[in-house]
């Protein structure tokens, strides 16, 4: 009896337990933050257009592949770039001001061969 | 006929003999300067009547002087030595100035009496003029040519008044002459006191301006620059710490100042200095500037004649003297100069006293942009004239700034004076920049490069992609951010004979790296160059923001700078 009164536990807590702990994770599909969704297909969109020291950044591509990330200044000169490996659809990245001036910036998405997917704009406080 | 000739000849005759008493006054003394105390004397000449002899004398003589009171103070009345029995009095208003009576000459004094007694001829208000009415009487007649009166007047500023000049300052009214029994006695005299050329006073709004490529070219704005003015009577006394500084103050963004407290006609020296704790002045001192020196090294100042130059402005012969220690030939360039820059630029510090301009520590050079590094008179020095001299006619001056170490102007102003050219047959090499005009020979040449960087195997690598081919020199100002990454390691690949510098300036996250081959004969290689290698010390998904870059710059063999294109 005692026996079956620690299995009928077992089963107990068991049951109760939240359901997503045990469900498979789906590594491909990235959870966006309401204020980081891009409806369009491809785009760059920033969390805060005020930023300092760090803002989240989604970057959404077409496919999976070699892109850049470019940050211009108010001359639209080039002042920093990254190259990325990114997977279609949303990817979750983060933009580092701290090397940056107080100033008012272009941050633009291009694919490998420069062309522009994306672009928008942030100020650093 | 002959009868009418006698008539014409008695009447000639009569009229150049007969003459009017006179109210005469005059300037005793000569004055040129806003300050200076002008005396005027007022005079009595005895008239003659038509057969030359004299007029009746008068027991009284009264008159009315007006003056400009914004542009005379009167300090001093002092009656002139007389009898010692005679009445007088002076009895002045302030605030009024008379209209004559037009029918009559002005300088007909009597009539102009008469003309304020019958009501034909008032004082009306005006702020501008006053009146002091002199009288004085006695039972002895004044002498032909006796003084009754000077005055002594301040002369004051006319700045901030209506009145552009000193051209009529005193008048007489009226003269009211009277013999013992009451008769009216002629009265004329001339018509006001004026001066001309009066200098000094305060200059108003005096309007300089600063020429620099760190305003035309976005580096920085005009408020980035500031000014001292002293007297050039300060400066010349040979002590500095003396100097009393005159004014002082920051340019707009345009680099326009309005200055004020300046005297016209007044010599002062003008000092243009840069906000030394501006980042960019990092950037001032370049691979570009270094090959120039470097080049002016070779080809003048140690080569066997020393004669010869590779410079194009005698300006760059101060900029690019960068060490000259107790004996050195001033404006000289020599193999120690560009070895202090090449020392600067990889980092390593010079026990000499260097002036290289970087921030915290600018080194200003100034002077009227139309004469801007001219050739000095008896020498091949660059002069720079910091004198201006306002005036009436002339209250505007432009300056430009450049700063030494920066050879090439690229945060300075880029001579444009004929005189600032040093001539081709001066020069060591005619180079296709020496063929260009004055004013735009360092206009660099652009060229494209890649500069990125990207997370691999937990690491920050950032390269510098070239394709570029001819360059001798290169030189890359990165900052990092120091708070995420560490650098670990920098991996040239410029070729075998390639110096290669980099200044490592980890407190504030500033590297400088590049290259430069000191017989201007090796190119950088193509490929990647350079490539810095950081790690992160915080979990990183991706590197936007974390290497950012300024000066990007290379450098051709005649010196020419190479201004990267990045897509």
């Amino acid at each position: 009896m005692k026996k079956l009164l620690i299995l009928l536990s077992l089963i107990f807590v068991v049951g109760c337990s939240p359901e997503e702990i045990i469900s498979p994770i789906d590594l491909n599909q990235t959870e966006v933050p309401e204020s980081l969704v891009i409806d369009d297909l491809q785009g760059l969109k920033l969390e805060s257009t005020i930023v300092s020291d760090e803002v989240r950044m989604n970057v959404k591509l077409p496919y999976t592949g070699t892109y850049r990330i470019k940050i211009r200044d108010i001359s639209k000169e080039l002042i920093s770039q990254e190259k990325i490996q990114g997977q279609e659809g949303d990817n979750l990245l983060k933009v580092y001001v701290s090397s940056l001036s107080k100033d008012g910036y272009i941050i633009e998405l291009t694919n490998n061969d420069h062309d522009v997917l994306g672009l928008t704009t942030f100020v650093v406080n | 006929m002959k009868k009418i000739l006698t008539l014409l000849v008695s009447v000639l005759c009569t009229l150049s003999v007969f003459g009017q008493s006179k109210m005469d006054y005059t300037r005793v003394n000569t004055v040129t300067q806003v300050g200076d105390t002008l005396i005027v004397k007022y005079q009595y000449f005895k008239g003659t009547d038509a057969d030359g002899n004299d007029m009746p004398d008068a027991k009284l003589y009264q008159f009315d002087i007006q003056y400009n009171n914004k542009l005379l103070n009167p300090v001093l009345y002092d009656w002139q030595p007389t009898a010692g029995s005679e009445q007088k009095a002076i009895n002045s208003w302030t605030g009024y100035k008379f209209t004559i009576d037009d029918t009559k000459d002005q300088t007909d004094f009597d009539g102009q009496y008469l003309s304020w007694l019958a009501a034909d001829a008032s004082y009306s208000s005006n702020s501008d003029w006053s009146v002091d009415r002199v009288t004085w009487q006695n039972t002895t007649s004044l002498e032909n040519g006796d003084e009754i009166l000077k005055v002594s007047y301040k002369i004051k500023d006319k700045a901030n008044t209506n009145y552009t000049d000193y051209s009529n300052i005193i008048n007489v009214n009226w003269a009211n002459y009277k013999e013992a029994d009451g008769t009216q006695i002629d009265v004329t005299g001339q018509s006001n006191v004026g001066l001309t050329d009066i200098q000094g006073g305060d200059a108003g709004d005096v309007s300089i301006s600063v020429s620099s490529n760190i305003i035309s070219n976005n580096i920085g704005d005009g408020s980035d620059f500031f000014y001292t003015i002293i007297t050039k009577e300060d400066m010349d006394d040979g002590d500095p710490t003396n100097d009393v500084i005159v004014a002082s103050g920051t340019f707009d963004a345009a680099g326009d100042a309005t200055v004020t407290g300046l005297e016209n006609d007044v010599e002062y020296a003008v000092w243009i200095s840069i906000d030394d704790s501006k980042e960019y002045l990092d950037n001032v001192v370049t691979v570009s500037d270094l090959a120039l020196i470097f080049q002016e090294a070779i080809g003048a100042g140690d080569s066997p004649n020393g004669s010869t130059t590779t410079f194009d402005y005698y300006a760059q012969k101060l900029l690019g003297d960068v060490y000259f220690p107790q004996g050195d030939d001033p404006f000289t360039i020599n193999f120690q100069d560009s070895y202090e820059v090449l020392a600067y630029l990889q980092g390593v510090t010079s026990d000499n006293t260097t002036y290289i301009t970087k921030t915290g520590g600018a080194f200003n050079v100034s002077g009227i942009k139309s004469t801007f590094g001219d050739k000095g008179e008896t020498t091949d020095y660059p002069t720079f004239s910091p004198i201006i001299k306002p005036s009436d006619s002339n209250k505007s001056f432009e300056f430009a700034h450049a700063l030494a170490g920066d050879v090439n102007f690229s945060h300075g102003f880029e001579p444009t004076s004929t005189n600032a050219s040093i001539p081709n047959a001066a020069q060591s090499a005619t180079t296709a920049r020496s063929m260009m005009a004055r004013g735009v020979k360092f206009q660099p040449e652009t060229a494209n490069i890649d500069l990125v960087s990207e997370l691999k195997d937990g690491q920050v690598i950032f390269s510098i992609n070239s394709d570029v081919v001819d360059m001798i020199g290169s030189q890359f100002n990165i900052v990092y951010d120091r708070t995420r990454l560490v650098l670990d390691n920098v991996v040239f690949d410029t070729g075998n004979t390639m110096t290669n510098f980099t200044n490592h300036l980890e407190e504030s996250g500033k590297i400088n790296i590049g290259s430069f081959d000191q017989n201007f004969e090796a190119t950088v290689k193509t490929g990647t160059p350079y490539k810095l290698i950081f790690t992160p010390t915080v979990q990183l998904n991706n590197t936007a923001g974390l290497i950012t870059f300024k000066v990007n710059e290379g450098v051709k063999a005649d010196g020419t700078q190479i201004n990267f294109i990045m897509n």
